[in-house]
């Protein structure tokens, strides 16, 4: 599987700022996933009267660091055997699959896909040449949907 | 004068995923993703690699979604052990308990021996 030097970077910089002791404080790193972000999923997730101890929060936080880590190799690897220079989203949904976070994978390939669609429209919408932009929105639009289902195509 | 923006968050159903606001920053998941593409490139073709523009998006629900699924499983543990507190342990039962989370044993195993402290 992965290469194991993936681990090391996530650890070597917490003991490299924290105190000898550990006291559990990652501080101001920005090697981190800001723990403010990280807290607020957290808690979004959590019932209302969940309680988040600082170590744990600090511990996810290091894990998702780790997360984005792990399979930014497996990706960074595939492309460096296929000889191309950059990492697409492509290549982070195919690591992610390798390393067998399946259903990230598929939950990122439906993700990317609208992303993209979003640039497309993005990017035309800039373009000043002229051109009529065909947009289709009727997916968008629940009042078409409802309106199909109660009347029915013809 | 206003200037005339994309519309692009219309047509993504809400938040628009180009411009955020996204759950992570993406300027710090390139940072990490940089750290990462660099020490696995390493030698060979002398080169980090670049990363699209579209990756640290990726990653910024990706790892959302992965901080919401480790909270959700170490809550689990939390609830078993009969608190309302999560504790660090909690998050290390949740990496023990599921196998896709193999690559996070060493983020979760700690040599201080005393994790009494909350706050």
């Amino acid at each position: 599987m992965g290469s194991p030097q993936h681990v090391s970077h996530v650890r070597a910089s917490s003991s490299a700022s924290t105190d000898v002791d550990g006291g559990g404080l990652n501080g101001a790193q920005d090697n981190l996933l800001p723990i403010a972000n990280v807290g607020r999923i957290m808690k979004d997730v959590l019932p209302p009267q969940a309680k988040i101890s600082k170590h744990a929060k600090e511990t996810i936080q290091e894990c998702a660091t780790e997360f984005v880590g792990f399979v930014t190799g497996e990706a960074s690897e595939r492309c460096r055997q296929e000889r191309r220079k950059t990492i697409n989203g492509d290549d982070i949904c195919h690591a992610m699959r390798n390393l067998g976070l399946d259903h990230y994978a598929d939950a990122m390939r439906g993700y990317l896909r609208r992303y993209r669609e979003s640039e497309e429209v993005a990017a035309a919408l800039n373009n000043n040449s002229g051109r009529e932009i065909q947009i289709d929105v009727r997916d968008e639009l629940s009042i078409f949907r409802s309106n199909e289902q109660r009347q029915g195509r013809n | 004068m206003r200037q005339a923006r994309p519309y692009s968050g219309m047509f993504c159903g809400g938040v628009s995923a180009r411009t955020g606001p996204h759950a992570l920053p993406l300027a710090r998941i390139k940072k990490i993703m940089k750290r990462s593409a660099g020490e696995a490139a390493a030698a060979g073709d002398g080169g980090a690699r670049m990363i699209s523009g579209e990756a640290p998006v990726v990653f910024s629900k990706a790892c959302e979604l992965f901080i919401a699924e480790l909270t959700r499983r170490a809550w689990a543990a939390t609830l078993e052990g009969k608190r309302r507190t999560v504790h660090r342990e909690d998050v290390a039962d949740a990496v023990r308990n599921t196998d896709l989370f193999d690559f996070l044993v060493d983020v979760v195993t700690t040599h201080n021996v005393d994790d009494g402290a909350t706050d």
